[in-house]
Order: structure tokens, then sequence, then C-alpha cells
């Protein structure tokens, strides 16, 4: 458990250098909490969340209403102008970069992911490892059922083509924010 | 349109050009300086050499099997649902590619990041067949905009300035930019684009990874714009070089860990991408994308096979060789590449482009080695240069005259002492005092003026050595033969005297092999490799190895090419190969010879605490992997070390190479005696008479105050006087 805790620490300092903004949560409901409140705060009116059972789209749905916040669910392409937050949950995390791996084979995930202005991303803590290299297994594993897409995603969309000056959003999210889950019996 | 001189003079005055550019001169200036440090951040606590190492033997076994890995990708892509296209050519890639978009009526199309569609020019054949490009990686947009090829393979635009750039965006939007508002400019750029990714019909991205095992591609960016290529459009086309192939995951992730932090200095790039097979895409036929991977030869599957130049296929283009070259540093990619930018650059050109667009630049080398010892796969790039150049000059045929005459000379010891010594004569009436000529003999050029030559000695170290080299040591501890080189033996005896001193109480048996020759570099260097071969059989017959404890040098640059060019010279000389490596086991340069085997003792020193500063030879810290030695003697022997920027970038001087491009030589040698004067040092030293004489000359011609020496000089005057 002293090693979960480690790598979540490593997560969150490597986080900081990416400009990735890292909470720490009990519950999938506070995750719904902080993704409307982020989406409120930047005076957005979209949540997009492929991707969640029935149960936790209820959920979400109800907040969004409570907040006058429009809930996209699928077939995000049509809605590529006009999504604030991508909500998604992540698959893994890795630590050492502070990055979040995606099984990105939904269309509609990686859309919410791409196009959206702020990605919010829960991530089970019980999935968090060190180094690419310990998701070997799973990744090769994963890739060799095709048709398959899958994202590492290590902060927010950046670039420093103009005078090398680091410039946050070019194309992808302007932020990202991942949500730590306490999954396990911690 | 990429435009790279096919003279050489069209070349030096494009040149010269750059270097008026103060704007390039700063930007490439600050990211010089500023990329070594974030390098060394990202890799902190990793240990770069053995991943390099492992990196470069993975490399090395997948390249005599690219056929093999390409069977195997083909096979599970296609499975995947991805059409896999074999193209042998650039030409052949780019109307493979028009006719997929033919074929799926497409009008529009955006692109991410590639440098195999730069060097296929993929863009300009399909708007000439009629298709609407839009690059979309932030830099490559800019320079499409501009019409003009990348100037770093990472960094496509870094050549531009903030005000070029809001220029361009005014004239693009048709609204004014502010140019100091770069984040604006950004979302300009977001703006237009995110329009081309919601339009277009086919998406074209390269890869960083081709993965056998799985038919997978890995791609890595930072923008995102490579994930919008490869999921909103209904077409995919991945253009991939053979190259590009590895047999698994893990090969790629071990790559994945050096790329973006040799690249960028970060630990990971945004977005890394693996795509196998055709994904879901709502437009697309039967709402799955319509995918293609194209591979491109080019030279490349007979370049696998090539004895000398295969390892040039290592590259995963990071750009890094670039970044750290003191040339780049001057004159930026335009002019040091054609589409491939810097050494990696210099060497891919020949084979991609052609020998007209090398014929030139690949000349413009200090083999300083900056490169070498950045690159995350270790190719050994300044040798490859150099093999480049020698091609060119051989299949070319017209050997420049100057080659013709320093195979001649430097093949007859005999004669070329004989000259030198008249040497001394012919320029008496030039010269002036301390050693210097007083006006260059007229066949020099003004450009050639940067620097004050030094005099030839009266009296060469040869001739004097048994009366210097006394008294005779009895049961000596060591047995060393000094390998003087031409600039000591014939320009600074005085170094070797100065070595003498030292030496002199240690037990050191100190012998000079009069048969002993120019140690062949310059010869290399302007690719006479056949003299070089003569001159390196020449002087392991004039000293063997076997019959020195150390064979010591005050020439790092001698001792550099020992090390690096004389175990290949010789490989297929039966036993002179051998000798070639005990030669090198045997080499030795001043500063490690006095701390590391006489293990020399403060006590001797005055310890004036003289203001020191140091220039490290770029043969000695990267060419011998010398660094400490030099800088633990200076502290030894009682001086002040003062540490100053950019101690290890090349002084200019290169051998031959500040003959044929002194308006670079002139500069690199101005901003190191800068750097120097800046210290506020009494004294400057290096420790190879090449240096030496760069600086000197340099800080004559500009009336500095700093005092340039040799290692070996400083420390004998800080000695005790002995009994």
């Amino acid at each position: 458990m002293a090693e979960q805790e480690a790598l979540i620490q490593t997560m969150k300092e490597k986080a900081q250098g990416v400009q990735t903004k890292v909470a720490e949560i009990k519950s999938l409901h506070e995750a719904f909490l902080y993704a409307v409140d982020v989406t409120k705060e930047q005076n957005g009116a979209t949540i997009a969340a492929p991707g969640l059972d029935e149960e936790n789209l209820a959920s979400l749905g109800k907040l969004c209403e409570e907040k006058g916040l429009e809930l996209l669910t699928a077939n995000l392409r049509d809605h590529a102008s006009e999504m604030h937050t991508g909500f998604t949950i992540a698959d893994w995390g890795i630590a050492e970069t502070a990055t979040l791996v995606q099984d990105s084979s939904s269309e509609d995930l990686r859309i919410a992911t791409m196009l959206s202005e702020t990605h919010v991303a829960v991530l089970p803590r019980s999935r968090i490892k060190l180094e690419a290299m310990s998701l070997e297994e799973e990744l090769s594993r994963l890739m060799k059922s095709a048709p398959r897409y899958l994202a590492f995603i290590s902060g927010a969309s950046r670039t420093a083509d103009i005078e090398r000056v680091l410039t946050i959003g070019v194309h992808g999210p302007q932020e990202l924010h991942v949500l730590i889950l306490k999954d396990d019996k911690a | 349109m990429i435009n790279t001189p096919h003279d050489d003079d069209k070349y030096k005055s494009r040149l010269r050009n750059a270097l008026q550019n103060k704007f390039l001169g700063i930007t490439l200036d600050n990211f010089a300086t500023a990329y070594p440090t974030s390098r060394a951040n990202a890799f902190a606590g990793m240990d770069i050499e053995a991943l390099v190492d492992e990196i470069a033997r993975g490399k090395d076994a997948v390249i005599p099997c690219f056929e093999e890995l390409f069977a195997a990708f083909k096979t599970n892509a296609e499975a995947a649902g991805v059409k896999v296209h074999v193209a042998r050519t650039a030409r052949e890639a780019n109307e493979i590619i028009a006719a997929i978009a033919r074929k799926n009526q497409v009008k529009r199309i955006v692109k991410g990041k590639s440098m195999t569609a730069e060097e296929t020019f993929l863009n300009d054949h399909l708007e000439r067949e009629g298709f609407i490009v839009t690059e979309t990686d932030l830099g490559e947009w800019i320079i499409q905009l501009r019409h003009e090829g990348p100037s770093h393979m990472v960094m496509p635009a870094i050549h531009l300035s903030r005000h070029e750039v809001a220029e361009l965006f005014t004239r693009v939007t048709g609204e004014s930019q502010d140019p100091d508002d770069i984040n604006g400019m950004v979302k300009v750029a977001r703006r237009e684009l995110r329009q081309a990714f919601l339009e277009a019909d086919m998406g074209i991205s390269g890869a960083n990874f081709a993965i056998a095992e799985s038919g997978a591609i890995g791609i890595v960016t930072n923008e995102g714009n490579g994930r919008l290529v490869t999921t909103m459009p209904r077409v995919h086309v991945a253009l991939i070089g053979f190259d590009k192939l590895l047999p698994d995951l893990e090969s790629a992730l071990r790559i994945l860990r050096v790329l973006p932090r040799n690249a960028t200095g970060q630990a990971i790039s945004t977005y890394v991408t693996w795509i196998t097979g055709a994904n879901e895409c709502r437009p697309g036929p039967d709402g799955r994308k319509e995918m293609h991977i194209v591979f491109l030869d080019n030279g490349r599957l007979a370049l696998a096979k090539d004895p000398v130049f295969s390892q040039a296929l290592r590259c995963i283009r990071c750009g890094a060789c670039a970044n750290v070259c003191p040339i780049y540093r001057l004159v930026g990619g335009h002019n040091y590449g054609h589409v491939y930018i810097g050494a990696i650059g210099l060497i891919l050109t020949y084979f991609y482009h052609g020998r007209e667009n090398a014929r030139a630049i690949v000349k413009n080398c200090l083999n300083c080695q900056s490169c070498k010892a950045v690159c995350p796969t270790g190719i050994d790039l300044p040798h490859l240069i150099k093999e480049v150049h020698r091609t060119v000059l051989e299949v070319e045929g017209e050997k420049p005259l100057k080659n013709r005459l320093l195979s001649r000379l430097l093949k007859d010891r005999k004669l070329f002492h004989t000259l030198l010594r008249r040497a001394y004569l012919a320029q008496r009436p030039f010269l002036e005092e301390k050693g210097f000529i007083r006006h260059l003999p007229l066949f020099f050029s003004h450009e050639h003026s940067f620097r004050s030559l030094p005099a030839i000695a009266a009296t060469p170290l040869r001739d004097m050595w048994d009366i210097l080299n006394q008294p005779i040591v009895r049961n000596p501890k060591y047995r060393v033969a000094l390998f003087g080189g031409c600039l000591v033996d014939f320009v600074y005896p005085e170094q070797a005297k100065s070595l003498i001193e030292v030496l002199r109480g240690h037990g050191v048996q100190l012998e000079y092999p009069m048969e002993q020759s120019c140690c062949g570099l310059p010869a290399k260097m302007t690719g006479e490799d056949e003299t070089a071969r003569d001159l390196a059989v020449r002087n392991i017959e004039a000293m063997d190895p076997a019959s020195y404890d150390y064979i010591l040098t005050l020439c790092a640059s001698c001792g550099s090419h020992f090390k690096e060019n004389y175990p290949k010279l010789l490989a297929d000389k039966p036993g002179l190969g051998v000798k070639a490596q005990q030669l090198v086991d045997k080499l030795i340069d001043f500063s490690s010879f006095m701390v590391n085997v006489l293990k020399v003792d403060p006590e001797l020193f005055c310890g004036s605490g003289k203001k020191v500063a140091y220039h490290a030879p770029c043969h000695l810290c990267r060419g011998l992997g010398v660094k400490k030695e030099p800088r633990e003697l200076l502290k030894i022997s009682g001086v002040e070390y003062v540490p100053a920027k950019d101690e290890e970038v090349c002084c200019g001087f290169a051998g031959s190479f500040s003959m044929e491009f002194p308006m670079l030589s002139a500069e690199l040698l101005k901003r190191k005696l800068n750097n120097m004067e800046i210290t506020g040092a009494e004294l400057l030293v290096t420790d190879c008479p090449g240096c030496v004489l760069q600086l000197r000359g340099g800080m004559k011609k500009r009336k500095g105050k700093m005092q340039v020496k040799h290692i070996a000089e400083v420390v004998a005057e800080e000695q005790k006087r002995k009994k």
C-alpha cells in the first residue's frame, strides 16, 4: 500500500511539470461534482461524457441539469465545436511521466479527449504504475486485438513552435485535470 | 522551396548572409545554451550511456531484418483492415497517396508532421494533383504558408521571429496580430486549423514506430494534431520509412524513453498514439476508417546492407544533432541540411536527395564530435559525414588542388618536413616579434585575417630533442613515447619543452621516435583516406606500441584521430589493426598522465592562485573523453580555475576547416574569446596546440589581455624550482 502511495506522490510531482492539475477523490460522484464545478467556473455550457454506464450517466445528468449544463454522451462528432469539458475514465496511469493511458478505440471517447477545452479524467489509484514498461504486456495484448486506438496523454496540448515559447492549448484541450480515485481499501 | 546550393561559392555566400541575421544568431544561441540543461534534467538519475548502447544494439539487430519485419507487419495490419503499400521511390509514394485520395473522392487533406513526407515533397505533389493540403503542426503550418522547408526536424519554424509569424498570420487571417501575444497567435492557429480538421476528407500522418508483432503504428506528438489527423477524416494514410519498423512494443517503449528527452528535454511528449487497424470512424465506410500505410524505401533497404552507412538508419529523428552543433547554432537549418537537418541531414541528403545537394554542405563539419556525443542511438555522425564527403569526391573524380597537394606532401615525410623547415626561412621577411607572422601571404583572402598566424619555429622539436631531453633517466618507472604532431614539432616546440621539464624527476624515460609523421587527420578531414591510411601505417611503424608503457601526445586532435580512425583505417591490414588498437590502449593525454599516472602532488607547485579559464578541446573532452583531469590538474598546480560559458564548444579551429570556412571559424572564435574574457581570468589554458593556434591568434588580433597557453606550459611555470 505504501508503494502505491509513493507512486501517487510521483504522479503528483511529475504532473506539476506538465501543468496537469491533480486532485484525490473518494467516489465517482465527487468526480462528477468536480467536472460540473470546473465547467461552471470556466463558463462552459457542456460536458461530454462518453462511455459511462447508465447509472452514472443518470447521476451526472442530474447534476448537469441542476447547474444548467448540457450533457453530451454520443455522436460527439456532431458537437465538435461545442464541447467544453470532456469527462473520461482512464485505464492506467504512468507515474514517472504523469501519463494517462486510455483505450480510445471508441470514436466518441477520442473526440471528447481531443476537442474539449478542458479534459477531466478519473484515474483509479490501483491502476497507477511506475513506468510504461510495466504496462508492456497489457498494452501489447490490446494492440494485438484490433482495431485499437491507445492514447498516452501527459498534460495539456502544447507547442513551442513560435520562438520556443511554451504555449498551452494549441489543438487539444487547454487543461488536463486528473482525479485520482480511491478504489482500493487504502 | 528548398534551394540548397550546389557549389561552394554560393554556399559560402549563403553562410555569410546567415551570419548577418541577428535574430537567428540570438535565438539559436539561446536554444543551444538552454538545451543541454533541459536534456540533463530530463535524463536525471538515468544511465544515458547504457540506454544509448541498448537502443543502438536493438536497432542494429533490426536493420538487417526490415524485410522480414515488414512481412509480419503487413500480415498483422491487413488482418486489422489496413491496406499496406510499398513505395520503392519517393515519387512512387506520392503517386500511391494521390491515387488513394482520388479513389476516395478526397478534396481536402490535413497533415500531421512527418519528415518522411517532407523527404518525398508530398505536399507539392498533392497540390499539383489538385488537392487542398493543410499542415496542422503549428510550425509546419507556418513554413507551409511561407513555402519554406523545415529548419529543424522537431522545431521546423525555429528560424522565424514572432514578428515574422505575426505578419504572416495577419496576412492569412486579414486581422492584425500582435507579435508579442504568442498565446494569441497560437489561438489563431487553433481556430483556423480546427476548421481544417472538421472539413478534411483525408488525414496523412507519419509514424515514429511501426510494430511488426501487432501491425500497430506509434505517433509521438505534443500539439495533439496527430490525434486529430488520425481521427477526424474518413481516410487515414500513414507514410512510414522502412527504418521505423520494430519487432515489438518493448523496443518502441525503449526508444520512447529517450526520444522526447533527447529531442526537447521532455520526459515524454504530451501525446503518444498507438493505432492498430481501421478504427471506428462514423463518416467512413461501414463506420470504419479507410486506412492505408505506405512504407517508403527510397534507398533504405539498400542502405540497410551498406557496411558503413547502415547505422544512419538507427536515427529516430530527435533533432539533437542540430541542437548541439556549433555550426547549426551559427547559420540555422536552412544552411545545414537539405530536407533533413543537422549532422544526420548532411548524411541522409546524399542518399535521399542526391550528390548535388550534399556536395557543398557535407564539407561543413568541424568534426567536433558534439553530435556523436548526444546521439541517442550512438550513430558515429562525424565519421559518416566524412565518409559521404569522401564518396562525393570519389564519385565526382575531380579532386580539389588542395587535396592533391596535401596528399602529395603528407605521403612523403622527408619532403614535408624539408618544406616546413624552408617555410621558416621563407616567412622571415614577414615575421613579427613573439612568433607571429606580420602579414598573411597574399594567397590568403581578407576573410582569413580574423586571427594572427604563428610563425614556424626556427628549430623544430625533432632537431633539438636530444639536447632538450636530458639527463638520461636511470631505471625509469615508465617508458613513454611522445607523439608530437606537426604543430608541436614545427610551430610550438616549447610545449614539448615544458613537458620535458614537468616530467623531470618523475622517473619517466621520454622518447621521440624520429620516424613519426603527421597523424593523418588533415588527410582524413579532406576525404583523403588513402593518405590517412599511409600515415597511420608509418606512425605505427615508427613507434611500436609494444615498446612503450604509454604513448603521450600534447595534441588532442592527433590523439583523438588515433583513437577514432586508426583502428578503422587499418582494420583490414593484417597485423596492423592489432597494433592500432594497442596504440589506442596506450594513448594518453598530458593531464591524464599527470593526474592518473604520476599522481602529482600540490606540494610540487608554488600555489600562485592565478586566475585561469579553460577551453576544453573537442578532441579531448569528447574525442578522448577526458573531462575532469585537466581541471583537476589546474587545481593541483595551484592556479584558480574559473569556469566559463560553453567551455566544451569548439573554438572554430578544426584544422583545415578554418581555411575552408573562415567566416564560421571567425565567428566561433569571437564567441569563444568573449566567453573567456568575461571570466576575468588572466590566463586562457587549453590542451591542444590547434586550439592554442586559434585562440592565441584571435586574442592577438583583438588585442586581448589574456595569455593563451597549453596546459603543459602552465604546469611547468607553476612548478617549484627543481634542484
